[in-house]
């Protein structure tokens, strides 16, 4: 966190310097299949509609037949196949020294702390995909209006439910 | 439902303190209340109409009323409360019981509001604000009582609140050694609007929001006006010079029409200013009581309201370019608890001089940082939001010209407005780090100074993007209990170094609390 970022521009295709470079630690590798999955579900009913609707209106019209059907099929594969590892790779958290660091995104990122005793109430949720790897997310409550919930995705069931706990005890010592 | 009385935590006080009603003239709103909600049957009443059973028409809505009185009055009687030793009990609904039971100890502040009606009857509506959060519709109410009886309510509460430990203020992880918020001993009027300052206020309140209004009303009902003039139109003005024989001097100097239609909306304009101002602001009083700031205001509907001096988050001065040079602010406290349905934040002093606000500052123990502070500014780059808003006015306006359209001129104009705006009001955006406060000023046409206290934040986001990351920029966005209508606070495009101390700073004092 001290050294200047700013001063050694980190190379942005590599996820990982980013993350080191900044002090944090990555999410599990496998919620890169978690958001492929869910980036699957997204687009391909988009590229099904893209090319259904070339197939009945762009044909009809005379229009560029094909070339929807085939900027859409290249925008899911690109989406499905390249985009969630790189996005997994981008996330990063440290959990320690009384807060709560979540990171996330490299276009717009985004660097979020939260001390422990600001914790409302936290949450460890688990989709049937994140389930299907035994991955969590864990959601932290604050006050705030800005900022109320804090997401971190992409984390082993076990880690989820630990830091759960770390982060609850010091809710108690707080307010006892 | 007395069976449930033995069931009481606190029977000693169910005992001591019968059960009470709501005040009669409850209904009497009840009735003028229908009013409104009589709207809302006029299309089924319509439609029996249309569908020509006309004899049906005054008995169903005969029918309706009865309905809507015979309620009211059934919730009237099927409504109690009980005001014991400790606690208020409410016990309300009408098939559907409900009991509720606040402890004193939790009631973090009591409103007393009256509406024109309720001042002719002598009653007041009474909000419970016990911290619960959110829903403002799950608020216990009492709805109403007299007014005597709402103000000896509410003294009853203050007085228990007076002797019992603070204890739900921790929670919300106030510093309490840095700034050590004594109980007042008795109150203290810190601020008060009279007449003349209202009427002050009122001119700077200019606002051209009535003349759409008035101009919308002009266009409909037209033909309806007993006289045909239309301020707006120069033309009318022609008119009624011609009328009176000024025909031959007003062809010659045309613009005395302008002026008289300009006359006539800066007329307008201030009169709407000054007649909103003294209805929301007449006989404000701000008193400082032992561990609230109370306020009290309105000309048709009365507000009183009590801010916990604990749970106040943030303090923002606003005021305006022109209003600066006067000296006149206007002063907004965040708090977690929200200011009526409409507002998000408390005004506590609408127009004052900074020498009236300090001190109420000062019960706070929020202090405003003197002349000799040094402020650091964001990054210019802020303007490039801006920037590329005018962009994308001035290339619309170039290809609206090149297709042949040359209002797309008014386009190009607007993106140099645009941009010089943007440019000039980049410059203002300044903060400073104070002892256990950071102080953040924004604004040019609107300068908005925050002064927020380390302790008050929650959660502290750290942004970068494309552009802000090549000039080893970074925008700490702050994560505030209570929200402000003046949107969320945030400094914006400050070195990455600077960005990250500061946030170890507040974070570090965070943790204290």
């Amino acid at each position: 966190m001290t050294d200047t970022v700013a001063a050694r521009p980190v190379d942005p295709f590599d996820a990982h310097a980013l993350n080191a470079a900044q002090g944090l630690d990555p999410v599990d590798p496998a919620f890169r299949h978690v958001l492929r999955i869910s980036a699957l579900f997204n687009m391909l009913p988009i590229a099904i509609g893209a090319t259904l609707l070339d197939m009945f209106v762009v044909r009809e019209m005379d229009g560029p037949y094909g070339l929807l059907s085939v900027l859409a099929w290249l925008l899911a594969l690109l989406a499905i196949t390249a985009f969630p590892a790189r996005r997994a790779q981008r996330w990063g958290f440290k959990i320690g020294e009384g807060q709560l660091r979540v990171a996330r995104g490299w276009l717009f990122r985004t660097d979020t702390i939260v001390p422990f005793v600001r914790v409302q109430h936290i949450d460890v949720g688990q989709g049937p995909i994140e389930r299907w790897f035994g991955l969590s997310h864990l959601v932290v409550h604050t006050s705030g209006t800005h900022n109320s919930t804090v997401t971190l995705p992409g984390l082993r069931a076990d880690l989820a439910a630990a830091m759960r706990e770390e982060i609850r005890r010091h809710i108690q010592t707080d307010f006892a | 439902m007395t069976g449930s009385l033995a069931a009481l935590p606190d029977d000693t006080a169910a005992q001591s303190a019968p059960w009470q009603r709501l005040h009669p003239a409850t209904l009497a709103l009840a009735i003028v209340r229908l009013g409104p909600r009589t709207l809302n049957f006029l299309p089924a009443l319509a439609a029996i109409g249309i569908a020509g059973k006309w004899v049906y028409v005054l008995p169903a809505f005969g029918a309706f009323l009865l309905i809507s009185l015979v309620t009211a009055w059934i919730a009237w009687a099927r409504f109690r409360f009980l005001v014991g030793a400790n606690e208020i009990v409410i016990e309300s609904g009408i098939l559907s019981r409900q009991h509720r039971t606040i402890p004193f100890d939790r009631i973090q502040d009591v409103s007393i509001e009256q509406g024109l009606i309720a001042r002719a009857l002598g009653i007041a509506k009474v909000g419970f604000e016990t911290g619960a959060g959110g829903d403002k519709k799950d608020e216990a109410r009492l709805d109403a009582i007299g007014l005597g009886a709402a103000q000896a309510l509410r003294s009853t509460i203050r007085a228990h609140r007076g002797d019992a430990v603070p204890a739900a203020a921790a929670l919300l992880g106030r510093d309490d050694d840095a700034k050590t918020i004594a109980p007042a001993a008795e109150d203290r009027l810190l601020f008060v609007m009279p007449p003349g300052r209202l009427f002050i206020a009122g001119l700077f309140n200019f606002s051209l929001a009535a003349l759409a209004v008035v101009a919308a009303g002009m266009q409909l009902f037209d033909d309806l006006l007993p006289f045909d003039f239309n301020i707006f139109n120069p033309l009318d003005w022609f008119d009624l010079a011609e009328r009176y024989g000024f025909e031959q001097w007003i062809v010659a100097h045309r613009w005395i029409a302008g002026v008289g239609a300009l006359l006539s909306l800066l007329f307008i304009g201030f009169a709407s200013g000054v007649l909103m101002m003294v209805l929301a602001n007449w006989d404000f009083r701000l008193t400082r009581e032992p561990r609230a700031l109370r306020r009290t205001r309105g000309l048709t509907t009365r507000t009183d309201v009590a801010l916990p001096v604990r749970r106040v988050q943030a303090a923002i001065l606003v005021t305006g370019w022109l209003k600066k040079r006067f000296d006149w602010h206007e002063l907004r406290l965040q708090s977690l608890a929200s200011d009526g349905e409409k507002e998000k934040d408390h005004q506590v002093v609408p127009f004052g001089h900074l020498g009236e606000i300090d001190p109420v500052l000062a019960e706070i123990a929020i202090h405003r940082p003197d002349a000799s502070q040094p402020w650091e500014h964001s990054h210019r780059i802020i303007a490039a939001g801006g920037l590329f808003g005018a962009l994308c006015a001035a290339a619309g306006g170039a290809i609206a010209m090149m297709l042949g359209q040359p209002l797309g001129g008014l386009g190009i104009a607007a993106a140099a407005l645009i941009a010089a705006a943007s440019l000039f009001s980049a410059r203002f955006h300044s903060w400073t780090d104070l002892p256990g406060m950071v102080a953040i000023r924004r604004g040019w046409l609107k300068p908005k100074t925050t002064l927020l206290p380390h302790a008050s934040v929650q959660s502290i986001d750290l942004k970068t993007d494309f552009i802000l990351r090549p000039l080893g920029l970074a925008t700490l966005v702050f994560g505030v209990p209570g929200g402000s209508s003046l949107g969320s606070h945030e400094i914006p495009a400050i070195p990455l170094a600077a960005a990250q101390a500061l946030r170890e700073r507040i974070l570090a004092a965070g943790a204290r609390a």
